[in-house]
């Protein structure tokens, strides 16, 4: 999914990221202080050394009050930056776990409200990874490098600051000697990334091909094939181990090229430290405190460069998040809307085009081009065509599940674009081919047609549509459990839960796109017996997969290739001889018994 | 991994060392790489804590207090400096390279034992098990159960460096020495308590992160009803619940780390200071040199880092003893008896049932006494209603579920089933035909053109195409063709067919039926079918009910003489007459 924000730079990411989730900005600043002083804390044992070299080790003298009174101080300041680190560490957690939680609340409600041209099968998975991996790839941010920013970035400072202060000659000794070390860091790094990359993609391959051993472990079995697959998976597993353990081998150089460093460069300011002497103002406690400090001083950086890497990681997360809030959202509420009328509603369609959105510049093919059609109140239309011919989608549009992208159409003499969500949704309702329910109850899955509906309405429905037979076959009547997604009932059950679900919004129009799964008979004339009741006085707009309910409809209208290219009464169109009558002759031939 | 971690009673460190034995029994050499260059690295650690004594003693107080030092003595020095940290970071080298190919080999080894266990499960073992499960156990518990061995070596190594440092510590100074290594203990104590305590954090924040994705990947599937009833509101809000429960996870998590880290870090500082005042005593009595007292700060302050591994690697071992435990349970569940054993294989080409029961625990009878005999290259349609035990019948059949009692007798040349839902691996469009069989092109394509399959010819990349997950999506009815293609390229002597021609259209299922009595003249094709148009084409129709072959003959035989075929057919054309019916009325 390419989002065309995507050439954002880091810098305007976490700009834009921030202002997204303001939470983060919130009080930074004392954070950043209270960092500041944690890292105080870090110091103090070395400028606690120095200060007792020089002041209570005399030599032949030890002033023990004098280091003991050091030592005091040195505690105070220790409590102290404790207490404030630890504010510090607290402070950011807590601000960013608020600014994810309010960054995936915004998701949520922003996916949500996108047309349901941005909700394709492709896009699909890309969106979850949005709110799930992406925002987590942040979260481990702020759990480490974030932290690692905050509490390493303040102490390296810090260690530097006090280094210069004790002798800059010294200090330019140090930083120079271990500057390199930034360097080897950075190249081992890369290579270790492509490492890890190769890694992830063979584990990639190793779960794949596990899962598919499994999931087709009877069709393998039926093939002979078990061997074989199982042959393959330890393959792949030996390639992973491969790949794991080279990145592991690059990964262990990291740490001991700063330990490397250290000593060069620890050497090197002894060096440079008895070379210059006492004349230069240099004291044995400041040469000591700098052998400590060098080592404070180079212990982070490994540690950073695995923190510049997840930075980058969290930052390509944050710019992807972005990326789904600059879509716009679908259909868009109109500013000034109008009231449907009462009673029952008419459906036009005025030249209406449709295209899918799609993941690159490539055009998509239209979907529907050049509809157009007047469906009176109170008529029940099916539209047939072939699979791909866009009759799903023109269902979509008179739902306003989408705009269409040229044309119009209206409800009840009222163009789409200017009736507010509300008011269609209570109005016109639609039953999806494979009606989608949530994992729950029935009751829990009807409930969701509307906050506010009674048990007595639901079981009240149920009389209405003639179900109370079926619900009986429950273990659970109405409170039956019916799985993820419906899987415990059956394909047929669920669509008797969509049909009731539909009837419970009492809508004027009703958009039924029909399952093609066929059911058992008992659950087909259940299915048919409550379609006669829920579509009778509304007007209703069936997708046909069968010809039977084509033929029975008031009117058929025939798309073919996104066109309209029939329309009239099913007995009209078989013998005008065009795309339907050749579709039915093909149905009629798959039905006879020779 | 949804078990929850096991609670582990008092001997979490004996329980760790029999984990880890079982694990390494195979890569001891592996291991114990890695535990030598932690111990290396443990030895070199004291020694630099004695090179910064002798920096401080050596180098720095003679040329600060006294005004010279010999050159010879600073190479000397600075060079033992160099040597030390070159050996020590070699060691780490060492170190976390073995322990990351001990980790990986066990995991491999670990998965191969799982995925040839799988490989010998027969088909009704595999209809007991849960697919997430066992995905589980070969994926993510191989990986989990060896998560111990990679902070294991250097775990001991520290082990190793509290033990060398301690005694150099209280040879250095006794008095000193027995007081700051009385410390340890409390630091290792501390670290173990928070990882404990922050493990139930991250759990439930892990926990909730799984709910939140499922929930999130629910709801947007569903979108199209979330947004036909309006309930984007709603539905945002009930995810925006999850979100908050995983917040206050890990706020929790935030609340105990600040805390602890700042203790972890606090604790020791304080004990150096401490130490400074003690270590000012023993050097005004002579006990102690600056120098000692410099590398015995310096030695405690490189402790820290290695002390907290303890702590987490002991926090491994639930989630390890976990992965192992539940790869073992799958490893000793004995072998299910082959249900192919029960065939038996004649030379004569006839398909022979007698007398088969099939019932699915023992309870809900599927098969009750089907007989039938099929001669070599018939074609017969197996007709039922929903529920006779079509399906049950061919599996049993193709040796893949073993019948409760009766006996089955097939060609030895084989048989093939091409199932109702045609299971597609990812890989090439060849691979998916020969699934790495030998079989070579002329087979392969007469197989394609008896399937009516040559538009896999037509795909980018021709048969090398990649179809499935990460290649190109066929449709159902072409899926099919590929699923009959895979079959045919076998030359079984039976071919079994679970409705495979209802998802092609008419026209091309009529050309499909056409090509395979037209091709496969000593192939016996037992086919489950539902359309008329499809059953017309058999030669013979096997008509069950509830289980028993009620009628085995022809099509307009079973028409005129069996009054529960001819209605269950005529249902088929039911709904067209009924129309035509209507609309002439």
């Amino acid at each position: 999914m390419s989002e065309p924000i995507s050439r954002w730079t880091t810098v305007e990411t976490i700009g834009r990221g921030v202002r997204a989730a303001p939470a983060l900005r919130t009080g930074f600043g004392l954070t950043l202080a209270l960092a500041m002083v944690g890292a105080g804390g870090r110091v103090t044992i070395p400028i606690l050394i120095q200060q007792a070299i020089d002041r209570g080790f005399r030599k032949d003298d030890v002033q023990v009050d004098v280091v003991a009174l050091l030592a005091g101080i040195a505690l105070v300041v220790i409590a102290i930056a404790s207490l404030a680190q630890r504010t510090a560490v607290a402070r950011l957690g807590r601000r960013s776990e608020e600014a994810l939680y309010g960054l995936r609340v915004r998701l949520f409600e922003h996916i949500h409200r996108l047309s349901i041209a941005d909700h394709t099968e492709e896009r699909k998975g890309a969106l979850v990874a949005r709110v799930t991996s992406d925002v987590e790839t942040l979260a481990q941010f702020f759990q480490w490098g974030g932290l690692a920013w905050l509490l390493d970035g303040t102490l390296m400072l810090m260690v530097a600051g006090v280094m210069l202060s004790y002798d800059w000659v010294l200090a330019l000794v140090a930083f120079a000697i271990a500057a390199p070390l930034g360097y080897v860091l950075r190249r081992v790094q890369s290579h270790l990334g492509r490492a890890y990359d190769k890694s992830r993609t063979t584990n990639a391959e190793v779960m794949t091909q596990i899962s598919e051993t499994i999931e087709g472990a009877e069709t393998l079995r039926a093939y002979d094939a078990t061997q074989e697959y199982a042959h393959r998976v330890e393959a792949a597993s030996h390639e992973r181990a491969n790949a794991y353990i080279r990145a592991g081998t690059i990964g262990a150089f990291l740490f001991p090229s700063g330990e490397v460093f250290s000593v060069f460069t620890v050497a090197g300011v002894v060096t440079v430290g008895l070379l210059r002497g006492p004349s230069s103002g240099l004291t044995a406690g400041a040469m000591v405190g700098f052998l400590f400090l060098t080592y404070r001083f180079l212990e982070p950086i490994a540690e950073f460069t695995e923190v510049l890497d997840q930075t980058q990681t969290a930052v390509a997360g944050m710019r992807r998040v972005l990326g789904v809030l600059e879509i716009p959202i679908g259909p868009p509420e109109p500013d000034q809307p109008q009231i449907l009328p009462a009673g029952p509603l008419a459906v036009s369609l005025d030249r209406v085009d449709f295209s899918y959105r799609t993941r690159g510049d490539e055009d998509e093919p239209p979907v529907l081009l050049g509809v157009t059609a007047h469906i009176p109140a109170g008529q029940q239309v099916a539209i047939v065509g072939e699979t791909g011919s866009g009759k799903t989608t023109l269902g979509r549009l008179i739902a306003r599940l989408a705009d269409p992208t040229a044309g119009t159409v209206s409800v009840g003499g009222i163009s789409l674009t200017r009736v507010a969500n509300e008011d269609l949704r209570n109005r016109l309702t639609v039953v999806p081919q494979e009606p989608f329910l949530f994992e729950g109850t029935i009751a829990a899955n009807l409930s969701f047609a509307h906050p506010n509906l009674s048990l007595a309405d639901l079981e009240r429905s149920i009389d209405v549509l003639d179900l109370r037979d079926w619900l009986d076959t429950l273990p659970d009547g109405i409170n039956t459990e019916v799985g993820s997604r419906g899987s415990q009932l059956s394909a047929g059950e669920r669509q008797l839960v969509a049909l009731i679900r539909a009837s419970l919004v009492d809508p004027a129009v009703l958009v039924l796109d029909e399952a093609t799964s066929s059911v058992d008979a008992l659950t087909e004339v259940r299915l048919a017996r409550a379609l006669e009741r829920l579509a009778s006085g509304r007007t209703t707009i069936a997708i046909a997969h069968r010809l039977s309910t084509a033929a029975r409809a008031d009117r058929v209208l025939v798309l073919h290739h996104g066109r309209l290219v029939d329309d009239g009464p099913h007995l009209e169109l078989v013998q005008r001889g065009g795309v339907y009558a050749r579709m039915y002759e093909a149905w009629v031939a798959s039905t006879t018994v020779a | 991994m949804a078990e929850p971690t096991p609670e582990l009673p008092r001997g979490r460190l004996r329980v760790a060392f029999r984990l880890v034995r079982a694990l390494v029994k195979h890569h001891k050499r592996l291991f114990f790489t890695a535990v030598g260059g932690a111990a290396v690295f443990a030895a070199c650690t004291v020694l630099s804590a004695a090179i910064v004594r002798l920096i401080t003693d050596d180098l720095i107080a003679p040329r600060f207090n006294n005004g010279s030092v010999s050159k010879s003595r600073v190479l000397v020095v600075l060079g033992a400096l160099v040597l030390v940290g070159f050996v020590r970071a070699a060691a780490v080298v060492v170190r976390r390279t073995w322990a990351g190919r001990t980790a990986w080999r066990v995991t491999e080894r670990l998965t191969g034992q799982v995925v040839q266990r799988l490989a010998q499960q027969p088909v009704p073992w595999h209809r007991q098990q849960t697919t997430g499960d066992l995905i589980t156990r070969a994926g993510v518990d191989a990986e989990a159960a060896t998560a111990i061995l990679s902070p294991l070596p250097f775990a001991t190594g520290v082990v190793v460096l509290v033990g060398l440092s301690s005694s150099w510590l209280v040879f250095t100074d006794l008095p000193l020495g027995l007081a700051a290594v009385a410390v340890f203990p409390a630091l290792i104590a501390l670290n173990i308590n928070y990882q404990r305590r922050v493990e139930k954090y991250f759990n439930t924040a892990q926990d909730e992160l799984g709910k939140l994705s499922a929930a999130v990947h629910e709801s947007f599937d569903g979108v199209a009803v979330v947004k036909s009833f309006g309930a984007e509101g709603r539905e945002t809000e009930r995810l925006a619940q999850i979100a908050r429960r995983l917040r206050e996870a890990r706020l929790g998590a935030v609340r105990l780390r600040s805390t602890f880290e700042s203790l972890l870090d606090g604790i020791p500082t304080v004990v150096n200071a401490c130490l400074l005042v003690g270590g000012a005593y023993r050097v005004r009595s002579g006990d102690m040199t600056i120098g000692e007292l410099t590398s015995f700060i310096y030695l405690f302050t490189l402790l820290v880092f290695p002390l907290r591994l303890i702590g987490f690697a002991l926090s491994e071992v639930p989630h390890s003893l976990a992965g192992w435990n539940r790869i073992q349970d799958l490893l000793k569940q004995p072998l299910v008896a082959d249900p192919a054993r029960l065939l038996q294989l004649n030379d004569d080409g006839i398909v022979r049932l007698e007398d088969l029961h099939f019932s699915h625990d023992g309870e809900r009878q599927v098969l009750r006494g089907v007989n039938a005999t099929i001669e070599a290259g018939r074609t017969v349609a197996v007709v039922g209603a929903t529920g006779a035990g079509k399906t049950t019948l061919l599996h049993v059949i193709a040796g893949l579920i073993e019948a409760d009692s009766g006996t089955i007798s097939v060609p030895a040349r084989g048989t093939r089933l091409v199932f109702q839902e045609p299971f597609l691996l990812a890989g090439s469009v060849q691979d998916n035909i020969t699934l790495g069989a030998p079989i070579d092109q002329p087979t392969i394509d007469s197989a394609l053109s008896i399937a009516e399959a040559e538009f896999l010819r037509d795909l980018p990349n021709g048969l090398a195409t990649e179809i499935g997950e990460r290649g190109v999506g066929l449709s159902g009815g072409q899926r099919q063709r590929l699923a009959l293609a895979r079959a045919l390229a076998c030359q079984p002597a039976v071919l079994l067919l679970d409705d495979t021609t209802s998802s092609l259209d008419p026209t091309t299922e009529a050309k499909v039926l056409a090509n395979l009595r037209a091709a496969l003249h000593e192939t016996t094709v037992i086919a489950v079918a539902s359309r008329p148009s499809t059953i017309t084409l058999a030669d013979d129709v096997l008509f069950l009910e509830e289980g028993v072959v009620v009628a085995h003959g022809r099509h307009d035989e079973l028409m005129r003489d069996v009054s529960a075929y001819r209605k269950l057919i005529e249902a088929f054309e039911h709904d067209r007459a009924e129309l035509e019916a209507e609309l002439q009325s």
